[in-house]
């Protein structure tokens, strides 16, 4: 296990509010480090591999529309669902993933996850 | 995109699926023994032959090296080349067993590729007709079986 990016999953899921925190290879979209996912699994069913799949291929797709309309790298991405949200921020060849309820701080938790992607890159 | 073309029509849903939602570029599904159920993203009738043959055999390999190395065999493949990468696994239906070969690149990813390949396997579990369909096991005419197959999937004259 790289205890660095241990490290930063273990911080990350310790914030209020996050269910799960994931570090997943941008390219291939799998899991390289994961914290369990709090309360059990959603549905009946875990959901990580599935979401930091999609997340890392929607951060992908995210990136490109940045860069189309010239804006530069995505910094934080925020996905607002029903029954919570997922945020995504891009640290080179990886991307953070957390899943967190709707009434988590998200001020702390973008603060955090960009402070993690500065010292994972 | 073109649809897939298939020799059995159960494969036909669960393979477009796949096919939109991991955004492969082509892919075939076929039974171990080379014999092709269903394709897309191929025109040329000898191109599924020559995948179907080697996918076959790259299968046989794997599951004996997977054997010697781990006790089990290897259920996935995976090639990332410098453009598109290769995704090869087998998936079982109502006790058959299949492979699956796909190329994809930079519009998909293995993650995306290996949940939606769990989705098209339960699909395929769900799907599969109770009559065993006829003629899968290996009658000993591996060419002729392979070119039955793609006589369905081509049509007579597509070689």
């Amino acid at each position: 296990m790289n205890t660095g990016l241990a490290e930063v999953v273990a911080t990350l899921s310790h914030l209020p509010g996050v269910l799960a925190a994931m570090i997943v290879g941008a390219a291939d979209g799998l899991i390289i480090e994961t914290s369990p996912l709090k309360g059990g699994t959603l549905g009946g069913s875990d959901t990580r591999k599935h979401t930091a799949a999609l997340a890392a291929y929607l951060y992908s797709k995210v990136t490109r529309a940045s860069d189309a309309a010239r804006l530069g790298t995505p910094a934080f991405m925020r996905l607002e669902a029903e029954q919570g949200q997922i945020c995504i921020v891009g640290a080179r060849d990886v991307v953070l993933v957390t899943i967190v309820t709707p009434d988590a701080n998200l001020g702390r938790v973008r603060l955090d996850m960009m402070q993690a992607a500065r010292g994972t890159s | 995109m073109t649809d897939p073309t298939v020799a059995e029509g159960w494969v036909a849903a669960p393979l477009r699926r796949l096919m939109e939602d991991a955004r492969f570029i082509s892919g075939v599904l076929l039974y171990p023994t080379g014999k092709a159920v269903g394709q897309f993203g191929f025109t040329n009738a000898g191109d599924v032959m020559s995948v179907c043959a080697l996918t076959s055999a790259i299968n046989a390999s794997a599951r004996e090296l997977g054997r010697q190395l781990d006790g089990k065999p290897f259920y996935e493949m995976h090639h990332a080349g410098a453009e598109r990468q290769v995704f090869m696994a087998r998936c079982t239906s109502g006790g058959q067993e299949f492979l699956f070969v796909g190329v994809f690149d930079r519009e998909s990813s293995l993650g995306v590729v290996e949940i939606y390949f769990e989705e098209f396997q339960k699909a395929l579990i769900k799907l599969r007709p109770d009559a065993p369909v006829a003629g899968i096991g290996p009658s000993g005419d591996f060419e002729g079986e392979l070119n039955r197959s793609l006589d369905k999937l081509f049509g007579p004259l597509g070689r």
